[in-house]
């Protein structure tokens, strides 16, 4: 649950604040050790949703890893998505680009898929191996505004400009979103910028059905920056542009952007004491022989709801 | 179980009723004191000299034996303590009460008989530890507070996977899997500050003892260890205040006679004073954050008559975080205790304790009342708990008696207000009892062969109101979610669980000093401690056995060997190896939500598990320069469908070679010196393989599936901590207070101890198509060398 990490965060600031003169102080190495040797596997990346635009299905394999490079695309693979109506969206593979397998939209009025269906992908590789996963295309709320507050410098926090999105979750319990931030067009992708949602609240026994997103979730779309001096700066200024989109996710989708971010939101110091260790994150990709190698990634269809503001100066 | 009730109440009415008047036997008995402030001593010797036999008296002083009529040279002695040797003529069943003066000083090799026979190598006992407090006292600790957990540590078989863990880790047994008992009370978290304190006061505190193995079968609910804490009675001869000013704490404690001999009290405080000398330099402070631990330690006794005693005694400790005055949090033990001692007559012994204690934390955050989230989590109990022993004669000692606990657990008490929509995301609360019987006989059979054997039969049930859940089968290792549920009433049975646990332990007396010792627990563990992260932390969530939690079961397997060395036998060797397999011990699926989810039991899985080690200790016990040297080798696994490709795995906190030297050296009157080096083999952890990136974002892969797959660098550390004592004499006559100065210094040669190592991408976003760094960190919570200074007074 990421508030009390959150939460955490912030209290193991203070206790640093407060004690760091007596030497309590975590310290922190940049180490490289050695790994363990491990073959690759077919990584998939098959993120599509209703916006008018390019869709792509991203064939890599996994890299060692410390290994920072872009990783090759997988060549020469046939992949279509098929949908409980019978149709079928071929993606072609980029031709400047290796393993980027697209679906354009014909038209400017034509979107993907539709809200309520359920998908499959299918994937076969040069090697023979036949890859699939399903997935279905959930419902999502409007987004009514996007508004800005300023906020007086506290013990935490500068003099800030915070921003906000506010909709009405769609009643009904179970309904799971990924609510993606572009701060000037530029999108919030850091791990601790993942802002994903089960229905209004963080996670399933949390009960927050049809209402208005939590704070936590509201407030999820600020760039978490620091200035040169690693000190907290304002998220928004004036001037700035917001655009917030939400993406319907499937459960399993939820659940599998929950354990990433486990998995890849380190800030480290004290909050290592409240931290999972190191463990696999699942998968939708399934080789279809079952004793075929393995694959790892994800498959959803999202539907998406979006609300752009540009703030006053 | 009711037909174990009625036995158990037959047996009672018997032995109190009894007066055997065997031929000629009388019983000496009585309650052994320490003479300078009337605190009872707990594990003093009582000798019969010209029967080579004795006793040793139990955690309220008291002890009895039925002896031949004759004339006795009866040695009373403890360690630390001047032995008193008494001639008795016993010709009538004799209450003989006794008080042993402190030794002054153990500057001169003085090797008093008391040592010789408690020895370890004499006593049934094995895979227990005691500490004594005047011990805990010199051990070098971070900041210089003496501190019962960091003193533990430095014994065989028990670590901790670094500094910031709460708890700590027995014979490769798990956190939750020690019962601690502060005066017979649970303490369900028993740190401060993540860890680096405990709970217990050391003025408050006046006995230590870790059982290990050989479990008696009075005790039971853990599988790896039970921590008995017994706090002081309070100074029945004259007041005494005693206290202390450190880097971290001041402390304070005062203890008096309320009727001089017969009643008195103690009360000691401690808090953390850090937060308020910062308070105008730290704006946090200002506007209404706050920072400290605290703890108040109270306890009273009124020795009614010969018969009748009883104990009140109280614990209550907090630590808060908030860094605002609505945002934060904290968390506490409440534990009470009431106990009545009571002489059915001159053999039979018994002791009625009544406890309530709770374990709660509480958070909140959010800091306008349209958008706030608060969230309270407890486990509370009421505890009954009737114990008697009676003495039978010198060679047998039958203990029995019950335990019966009643838990609630209140895993979420929540509320979410979101732009002024309330909303309750409270969880059920859990009701559960817990029950057992037992029995068990100390038997002396030769000079040769002692033996303990026994029985405990627990009875765990858990009722309405309350859901329970179906869940469906899937691949071990997923999520699996509910399938159907089922709605039990106020009351009504859900599920019940009961196992008999033998317990046996027998020595072989080789010579009068070197012994043979072995035994066969078995345990059953009915709580679970909830906890995935790296180390054991506050938050930690306490689940109790239900339909889909079976019962932890724990069978540990000892043998070890001790040896007296030395003309005076100033040292002792023991050599323990134990073995323990246990079942349904309790893992967590990948990814597993632990907080706040009522489909909990969904995300949990079961295994076995097998710890195995040889423990070494070498101790030197007086002289100028005492001290000891723990070597353990040790290895601790589990076997999870679903984890570790259903293999063999290391747990988090296993630790091949743990390598304690602690040393005490005497410079002059004044000046003392202690330290002590810790070594031990780095703690498991998973280190990915691989890396692949989804929508921008890196998640680090291992393609072996294998959890705990590598090792962190081996721990190793220095402390030293210099002790002056105060003059005892000024202007020419001594002086009526004492205190000492202790200067410490933690981590000497500042060594970078891993706590973890953990694996990211680098803190830029980046755009799609470029490449993603990746790295790796090592964090030290403690990386430096820590120095302090503290002063401690009595008077």
């Amino acid at each position: 649950m990421k508030f009390t990490t959150t939460l955490f965060t912030f209290s193991f600031r203070a206790l640093l604040l407060l004690i760091s003169s007596n030497a309590f102080i975590a310290c922190e190495d940049i180490i490289s050790p050695t790994l363990e040797k491990a073959n690759p596997v077919l990584a998939v990346d098959a993120w599509i949703n209703n916006k008018n635009e390019t869709q792509v299905v991203r064939l890599t394999e996994t890299q060692p890893y410390f290994e920072n490079t872009v990783p090759g695309g997988v060549s020469g693979a046939t992949v279509n998505i098929v949908d409980n109506e019978g149709r079928n969206y071929f993606f072609a593979e980029d031709f400047n680009k290796a393993g980027d397998y697209v679906w354009t939209p014909p038209t400017s009025s034509v979107v993907f898929g539709k809200t309520g269906n359920a998908y499959q992908l299918n994937i076969q590789l040069p090697t023979g191996e036949v890859f699939t996963a399903t997935s279905y295309m959930g419902r999502v709320p409007v987004i009514d505004s996007v508004t800005l507050t300023f906020e007086p410098k506290n013990a935490i926090q500068p003099d800030s400009y915070i921003a906000e999105f506010w909709a009405t979750e769609v009643p009904g319990s179970g309904d799971t979103y990924w609510i993606k931030a572009f701060k000037n067009g530029v999108l919030l992708n850091k791990p601790e910028e993942i802002n994903i949602a089960f229905d209004a609240g963080f996670s399933a026994g949390g009960n927050f059905d049809g209402v208005t997103f939590i704070t936590p979730k509201r407030r999820g779309v600020n760039p978490n920056d620091v200035d040169a001096d690693d000190k907290a700066i304002s998220p928004y200024q004036p001037g700035d542009s917001l655009n917030v989109e939400i993406h319907s996710l499937t459960v399993e989708a939820f659940n599998y952007m929950n354990e990433v971010v486990i998995q890849t939101n380190r800030p480290g110091g004290f909050s290592e004491l409240f931290a999972s260790p190191i463990a696999n994150v699942s998968t939708n990709i399934f080789n279809v022989n079952k004793s075929g190698p393995s694959a790892v990634g994800f498959f959803t269809v999202s539907a998406v709801s979006a609300k752009g503001k540009r703030f006053d100066k | 179980m009711n037909q174990f009730i009625r036995y158990f109440f037959f047996l009672l009415i018997l032995l109190s009723t009894q007066h055997i008047k065997a031929q000629g036997k009388f019983t000496i008995n009585g309650v052994i004191k320490d003479a300078s402030n009337g605190e009872t001593l707990i594990g003093a010797t009582v000798y019969i000299k010209e029967l080579k036999n004795g006793a040793t008296t139990n955690e309220y002083g008291f002890y009895s034996l039925t002896l031949p009529e004759g004339s006795y040279t009866i040695d009373f002695s403890y360690v630390g303590f001047e032995l008193i040797a008494q001639s008795v003529t016993l010709d009538k069943n004799t209450q003989l009460n006794m008080e042993l003066k402190p030794e002054a000083s153990q500057l001169e090799e003085v090797v008093v008989q008391a040592e010789l026979e408690q020895a370890n190598v004499q006593n049934l006992e094995m895979s227990t530890n005691k500490l004594e407090m005047k011990t805990i006292l010199k051990i070098p600790t971070l900041l210089g507070e003496a501190d019962v957990f960091r003193s533990l540590l430095l014994l065989p078989g028990v670590s901790t996977v670094g500094e910031g863990a709460s708890g700590f880790n027995v014979r490769g047994g798990s956190v939750g899997q020690n019962l601690v008992l502060l005066d017979e009370a649970p303490v369900y978290n028993s740190s401060h500050l993540f860890g680096f304190f405990s709970v217990f006061n050391p003025d408050a505190v006046k006995d230590v003892k870790l059982y290990k193995g050989a479990v008696p079968s009075r005790y039971g609910g853990r599988l790896a260890s039970l921590l008995d804490v017994r706090m002081k009675e309070g100074n029945s001869k004259k007041f005494e205040a005693t206290g202390g000013v450190g880097t971290i704490f001041s402390r304070l404690a005062i203890e008096a006679p309320i009727i001089k001999d017969k009643a008195s009290f103690i009360v000691a405080a401690r808090r953390s004073y850090i937060d308020v000398l910062a308070r105008p330099f730290v704006p946090l402070l200002k506007e209404g954050g706050a920072l400290n631990f605290y703890d108040l330690t109270m306890k009273a006794n009124y020795n009614i008559n010969r018969k009748n005693r009883i104990y009140l005694s109280g614990y209550f400790g907090r630590d808060v975080f908030m860094f605002d005055k609505n945002q934060g949090f904290s968390w506490g033990n409440t534990t009470s205790t009431v106990r009545w001692n009571h002489l059915f007559n001159e053999r039979l012994f018994s002791n009625t304790t009544f406890v309530y204690s709770k374990y709660d934390y509480k958070l909140q955050f959010g800091d306008d009342d349209r958008n706030r989230f608060n969230w309270n989590s407890s486990i509370s109990n009421f505890i009954f708990k009737p114990q008697f022993t009676y003495f039978i004669n010198s060679d047998n000692e039958l203990n029995f008696g019950a335990d019966m606990i009643y838990y609630t657990f209140e895993p979420a008490n929540a509320v979410g207000i979101s732009n002024g929509n309330s909303v309750d995301v409270s969880l059920e609360r859990k009701y559960n009892l817990e029950t057992a019987l037992y029995i068990g006989n100390s038997q002396k059979v030769s000079d040769l062969l002692s033996i303990d054997y026994g029985l405990r039969f627990s009875y765990f049930q858990s009722f309405g109101p309350g859901t329970v859940y179906t869940y469906n089968d899937t691949v071990p290792g997923q999520r699996r979610y509910p399938v159907s549920e089922k709605i039990y009433k106020r009351s009504e049975s859900i599920a019940t669980y009961n196992n008999f646990e033998p317990r046996v332990s027998f020595k072989v007396q080789a010579s009068p000093t070197s012994s043979v010792k072995g035994s066969y627990n078995r345990m059953a563990q009915y709580l679970h401690l909830i906890s995935n992260t790296t180390a054991s932390n506050p938050l930690d969530v306490w689940n109790p056995s239900s339909k889909n939690i079976k019962p932890e079961i724990g069978d540990q397997y000892t043998l070890g060997y001790f040896k007296d060395i030395g003309e005076k036998r100033q040292y002792e060797i023991s050599v323990e190896t134990y073995l323990r397999n246990t079942q349904n011990q309790v893992d967590y699926i990948d990814g597993a939500d632990l907080l706040i989810n009522q489909f909990l039991e969904g995300d949990l899985l079961s295994g076995r598990g097998r710890a195995y080690g040889l423990e070494t200790y070498f101790q030197k016990k007086t002289g100028r320069l005492t001290g000891w040297v723990s070597y353990t080798l040790g290895k601790t696994e589990l076997q999870v469908e679903g984890i570790n490709r259903g293999q063999w795995y290391d747990t988090r906190y296993n630790q091949t070679h743990n390598l304690k030297v602690t040393g005490f050296y005497d410079i002059n009157e004044r000046w003392s010196v202690s330290s002590n080096f810790v070594y031990t083999s780095g703690t498991p952890t998973t280190f990915p393989t691989s890396r692949y990136s989804i929508q921008g974002i890196l998640v680090p892969y291992n393609a072996n599936d294998s959890r705990n797959n590598v090792k962190l660098p081996d721990y190793h550390r220095l402390d030293v901590s210099f002790r002056l004592e105060g003059r005892k004499v000024k202007h020419g006559k001594p002086r009526k207070n004492t205190d000492y100065w202790v200067f410490s210094v933690y981590n000497l040669y500042a060594r970078k101890n891993p706590f973890s190592i953990y694996f990211s991408q680098k803190d830029d976003r980046v755009p799609t198509g470029q490449p993603i760094e990746s790295q790796a960190t090592q964090l030290s919570i403690i990386g430096t060398v820590v120095p302090s200074v503290s002063y401690n007074f009595k008077f």
